[in-house]
């Protein structure tokens, strides 16, 4: 899978690079407006990260061109401004999310993930990880074939795990994931404590292997060598 | 508050009303001696005069007519008996003085017992080449008499000022002070955040045109560095996001690493925590700075009452986290013009306040009508300072991981929508009531 990383902060352009690393993602870099627009225009990339406030020019310009050459790229902006109107125009340009900075780079992964697959597995999108098959169209779970019953969030949770396969994720990620911006305000995080134990004990119940381990002090790891 | 001001002050124009009044009593009192001093003046003199008078006609007849001595005793006897203003007596020996005048209190006549002011006239005369004496004297009226007299008027008088300043004092007070109220009336409706100049009417007086003048360049500049105030902490909260980013980055980048140890992770895991925070502070300055600069203009009929059912919804997992209970008294389609992301913050901020600030067990309570909704909640026992409670960063705590921001966002969607929001604490309640 290849990746365009368009941000001209290089330490944030690197951090992103080196968290996608190993997870069969080629990345490539690109700091300025014309670098970009040429890669764009040149290449073909499975997602493009796009900043919008680029040396040399306005990020949404690049979204237009990829327009007008009808390109299948998928595009997730990545932006400090976190505003709504750049938002809406973005996602009306064509882009498939919208990501405002600070963001935690596993939720950045699962956006990826989430964009590609949606991309190139259009009609049949289903991950089938060993004895776990997950049809993403009509979100649901078979183990060995058996369906298991996940609530929104228990769904939403395994599809983030798959998204960062092999990666310790923070509580906080997690907490930000499932509750937005109002992660935010809730003092404690028990609450992902809860869905994980739910879904852990579904997985196992169904007789599923335990992927999903607890990291000490810091969060969980989906292991899936 | 307001009103206990409003109770000890005065009207500027009726400080003077009270000035003017005063002083015109005063001298309006003071006039009466004065008057009283002259009138008696002239009235004494008028009949100083008068006596003379009289003496010098009895002198005239007296020297025309040829009279023998014993008749003429006898008839002034008689005389001096029917008429006391006029006396005259024989003398021993010839006196020489000059004439004088005296005033003297006695009963108008033989049978009256009653006092009055008699102005006398003492002169010695030669008739017939004896010695006589002779008083004349005349009735005045009484002080105490000219005195109320004078004041009876003087109040008249008095009153009839009174009545005239106050007349005057309206009529100025209308007329002249007309610019003046225009002008407060203006600044009294000023709202600094709504970033609007005040153009205040031309007047013909110098002083109010200098007054709206100066007025006009405070607000002016009061705007510009506001302006800049806000510029500033949403140009300085977007130039953070990206090293926090990088930060965030780096810190998730670490996490991955295999060798770390469980202190490592606990310190990376509070470093995250901090990092959490400081993003969460920024987010919210971002947001605040947004509203106060007039963003989130897009407006559209909001159901309140099923944005308040939403967000009880996507809560609901923390609110049982703390089994808390809810009591709901909502009323249903209660619709409002605003802006679907401010409501949305609005209502989410207080919920998970009331949810946050909650013991176990406890209890919210969601009340909506068509005008205003409360939530309530169970907490500490004991009322918040309200004085502070929605200034920014006035809750913000080392033990809180609040942003100490959520209420001012609060307050400020009201005031975006001149909503009026209260807090009160009753029967254990923290309440929070946002009316519109």
């Amino acid at each position: 899978m290849r990746i365009l990383i368009i941000e001209d902060e290089p330490e944030l352009a690197k951090s992103i690079a080196d968290y996608l690393l190993g997870e069969n993602y080629l990345c490539e870099f690109a700091a300025s407006f014309e670098e970009a627009f040429e890669k764009v225009t040149t290449y073909e990339y499975n997602c493009i990260l796009l900043d919008l406030m680029l040396p040399g020019g306005d990020g949404m310009k690049i979204l237009e061109e990829l327009k007008k050459q009808n390109k299948q790229d998928g595009v997730i902006i990545i932006s400090a401004k976190n505003a709504l109107d750049d938002k809406i125009k973005g996602l009306h340009l064509g882009a498939d999310d919208y990501l405002a900075k600070p963001f935690h780079l596993s939720e950045l992964a699962a956006r990826i993930y989430s964009v590609i697959r949606r991309r190139q597995f259009a009609n049949a999108n289903i991950i089938q990880q060993n004895e776990l098959k997950i049809d993403l169209l009509a979100k649901t779970l078979l183990i060995h074939n058996t369906p298991v019953l996940l609530t929104k969030k228990e769904f939403d949770l395994l599809l983030f795990f798959m998204g960062n396969r092999n990666r310790v994720i923070s509580k906080n990620a997690l907490a930000e994931h499932l509750s937005g911006d109002l992660a935010d305000m809730l003092d404690n995080h028990d609450f992902v404590y809860a869905h994980i134990k739910n879904l852990k004990k579904k997985l196992t119940e169904a007789g599923c292997d335990n992927y999903l381990k607890t990291v000490y002090g810091t969060g969980y790891k989906w292991e899936n060598e | 508050m307001a009103q206990v001001i409003n109770g000890k002050m005065n009207k500027l124009l009726n400080t003077p009303l009270k000035a003017f009044t005063l002083y015109a009593l005063l001298v309006l009192a003071g006039s009466i001696p004065a008057y009283y001093y002259i009138v008696n003046r002239i009235w004494l003199s008028e009949i100083d005069l008068h006596n003379k008078f009289v003496k010098r006609k009895i002198e005239t007849e007296f020297s025309k007519i040829v009279i023998n001595d014993t008749i003429l005793i006898q008839s002034l006897s008689l005389w001096n008996r029917i008429e006391p203003g006029i006396d005259l007596r024989p003398l021993a020996k010839p006196v020489q003085k000059s004439d004088s005048l005296y005033t003297v209190m006695r009963a108008n006549n033989l049978h009256s017992r009653h006092s009055n002011r008699f102005r006398g006239l003492s002169s010695y005369l030669i008739i017939n080449g004896k010695p006589y004496h002779l008083t004349v004297e005349t009735n005045v009226e009484e002080a105490d008499e000219i005195i109320s007299d004078i004041a009876f008027v003087t109040f008249g008088f008095f009153i009839l000022l009174v009545i005239g300043f106050i007349v005057l004092n309206q009529r100025i007070s209308a007329k002249l002070w007309k610019p003046f109220y225009k002008t407060l009336h203006q600044i009294k409706a000023f709202d600094l955040s709504s970033q609007r100049s005040i153009a205040f009417e031309k007047t013909t007086i110098l002083e109010f045109e200098e007054l709206n003048g100066s007025l006009q360049r405070l607000i002016e500049k009061n705007i510009s560095s506001y302006q800049e105030q806000k510029e500033f902490t949403e140009n300085a909260s977007h130039e953070l996001q990206t090293p926090l980013a990088i930060i965030q980055s780096k810190l998730d980048l670490l996490l991955q690493n295999e060798a770390l140890t469980g202190k490592e992770s606990e310190i990376i895991e509070a470093a995250h925590k901090a990092l959490a925070r400081t993003s969460r502070i920024n987010k919210n300055l971002l947001l605040l700075a947004k509203i106060e600069n007039q963003q989130f203009v897009d407006t559209e009929p909001i159901n309140l009452s099923q944005l308040m059912n939403d967000s009880l919804d996507f809560l609901s997992e923390h609110i049982e986290a703390k089994n808390i209970t809810i009591e709901k008294q909502i009323e249903q389609g209660v619709f409002i013009e605003g802006n679907r992301i401010l409501l949305e913050i609005l209502i989410n901020n207080l919920l998970l306040n009331a949810i946050r600030h909650n013991v176990e067990n406890g209890k919210i309570g969601v009340e909506f009508s068509k005008h205003r909704f409360i939530v309530s909640n169970t907490g500490h026992n004991h009322s918040l300072n309200t004085a502070n409670l929605f200034k920014r960063f006035s809750t913000s705590s080392a033990e809180t991981p609040s942003s100490g921001l959520g209420l001012a966002i609060v307050k400020q969607i009201c005031n975006r929508y001149h909503w009026q929001i209260h807090y009160s604490f009753d029967q254990q309640l923290h309440c929070f009531f946002v009316a519109f």
